[in-house]
């Protein structure tokens, strides 16, 4: 052995000879962990799930709508009759939060003012620039009014907004989503009366009410219409409702492309 | 070695929990990885637009235009073509409630006031009034658990009563429509006061059609017959 290769010994020493494998390990796992994670939550499906944005007033839903009571169609006054479900004019905020009314001096409501009180020293008469949460790509045409006059109630897509300080995009709105209440619209349909009524519970509904005015509308005897449902093994509750309500109406949603894509 | 994996291990659970899992709540505009078809260049509902000077998407129609989807407008002898969803269509009594400077008294024609009619009534009463004017109309709708006499001036020191009005929170009581003042108005009287606003009450002819305007005044008639 020469002499001077023996004083340099070896200049790696044994671990390594693993390194690189460990490495690889490593970065392997990451990166199936992150793949991972990718796959499940960041799917289209669920990119917008969770979206909360910060309104430029931050109304508050579960005062106005929960705990006032308030319908859904107070503000959002067009739903019946139009595709799409209207944000309200500053002039409609205006008719509780004017001067002398409730709140009118908040600072929150600094915006409002600024567009709609001519007397105020900021008064620059912009409209109000709300932040649209729930989107849907503009290839799809979504039709709330055909929706809520059948008996899709709004909480079906938009989730419990009367319990939610900040609206947030609760359901995922894919396209499957729309699908699987296509395909079975009688786990989702409600009396046109319930509609906005987000904690509307199938089980806890009036039955006897229910079973009236079908019997009414068919003309036929209460009686006669229980005993059928009992003797098709069917409990009082969503499917039941749904049922008759998807017969009665008539309700057949289509599930080809051009439904919604056009 | 043995804590190397320890840590990395921790790292690779520290990087899943700091990214944004499914369902999480975020304020950011949502990712979208090719939003070309998904965010098209077209004049949208409610939202800007650069097309046009003042930046808003919404404009007014052209006159004359129908709504598409829509039945087309009744022609109507008193007044120019209507159809069930009008905000406005003439100076006409069916959508000012008016005849000249003067309340008009009963309903106009080609309206009939039947049990449709009322059952809607009450369903847009039930949406538009309640919150103030209460179910039945008594003026004690859920406003009324925030009504509050503004502090009297005169009665305190000037200090007190400047006080009292910064720190005075309630709102003025909302109108009775059973309380023979109100009963007393007559129809057109409702329909202007639904309009047009009244006092406190701000103005609903935009949120409220002609036609619903009517069915209104129908129910709140109905509430005030009912209560005698």
């Amino acid at each position: 052995m020469p002499p001077d290769k023996a004083k340099m010994g070896n200049i790696f020493p044994n671990w390594t000879n693993w390194l690189a494998i460990k490495v690889l390990i490593c970065l392997g796992a990451m990166g199936t962990a992150i793949i991972a994670l990718a796959w499940y939550s960041w799917t289209p499906k669920y990119t917008r799930v969770g979206y909360m944005p910060q309104q430029p007033i931050p109304f508050d839903h579960s005062l106005h709508a929960g705990q006032l009571g308030m319908d859904c169609r107070y503000c959002h006054s067009f739903v019946e009759n139009s595709s799409h479900s209207n944000l309200p004019a500053a002039e409609l905020c205006w008719n509780c939060h004017s001067p002398g009314k409730v709140k009118s001096d908040s600072p929150k409501l600094e915006l409002l003012r600024q567009a709609m009180d001519p007397n105020y020293e900021n008064y620059t008469g912009e409209p109000i620039r709300w932040v649209q949460v729930h989107e849907t790509p503009d290839y799809a045409y979504f039709n709330h009014s055909a929706h809520v006059n059948r008996g899709v109630s709004c909480v079906e897509c938009h989730g419990r907004v009367d319990e939610m300080p900040v609206v947030y995009h609760a359901k995922s709105l894919s396209m499957s989503f729309c699908l699987d209440c296509h395909r079975e619209p009688e786990k989702h349909l409600r009396p046109l009366d319930q509609i906005t009524n987000l904690a509307w519970e199938a089980e806890e509904s009036d039955r006897d009410a229910f079973y009236a005015k079908l019997a009414s509308s068919k003309g036929v005897e209460v009686s006669e219409l229980q005993s059928a449902d009992e003797k098709a093994g069917m409990e009082w509750g969503q499917e039941l409702i749904g049922k008759h309500l998807r017969e009665g109406w008539a309700v057949n949603p289509p599930q080809d492309c051009a439904a919604c894509h056009r | 070695m043995r804590w190397f994996f320890l840590i990395f291990t921790f790292l690779v659970i520290a990087t899943i929990i700091g990214l944004r899992g499914r369902g999480e709540k975020f304020s950011k505009p949502p990712f979208e990885l090719f939003p070309d078809m998904d965010r098209q260049y077209k004049v949208k509902f409610q939202k800007p637009s650069h097309f046009f000077e003042n930046g808003m998407g919404s404009r007014r129609p052209v006159e004359g235009t129908v709504p598409m989807g829509f039945e087309l407008p009744i022609e109507k002898a008193d007044g120019p073509p209507r159809t069930d969803l009008d905000f406005e269509t003439g100076d006409e009594y069916y959508s000012t409630g008016l005849f000249g400077d003067l309340y008009g008294q009963g309903y106009p024609e080609g309206l009939t006031v039947d049990a449709a009619l009322l059952e809607r009534g009450k369903q847009r009463y039930q949406i538009n009034c309640v919150p103030c004017h209460g179910e039945s109309g008594d003026g004690k709708g859920i406003v009324s658990k925030y009504w509050g006499t503004p502090p009297v001036k005169g009665k305190q020191s000037e200090e007190d009563y400047q006080k009292e009005l910064a720190d005075f929170n309630g709102i003025p009581p909302s109108a009775n429509l059973l309380d023979p003042r109100v009963d007393a108005f007559s129809e057109g009287q409702i329909f202007w006061t639904i309009t047009h606003g009244k006092g406190l009450m701000g103005p609903y002819g935009g949120t409220v059609n002609v036609k619903d305007r009517w069915a209104i005044v129908a129910y709140v008639k109905a509430l005030q017959a009912a209560s005698k």
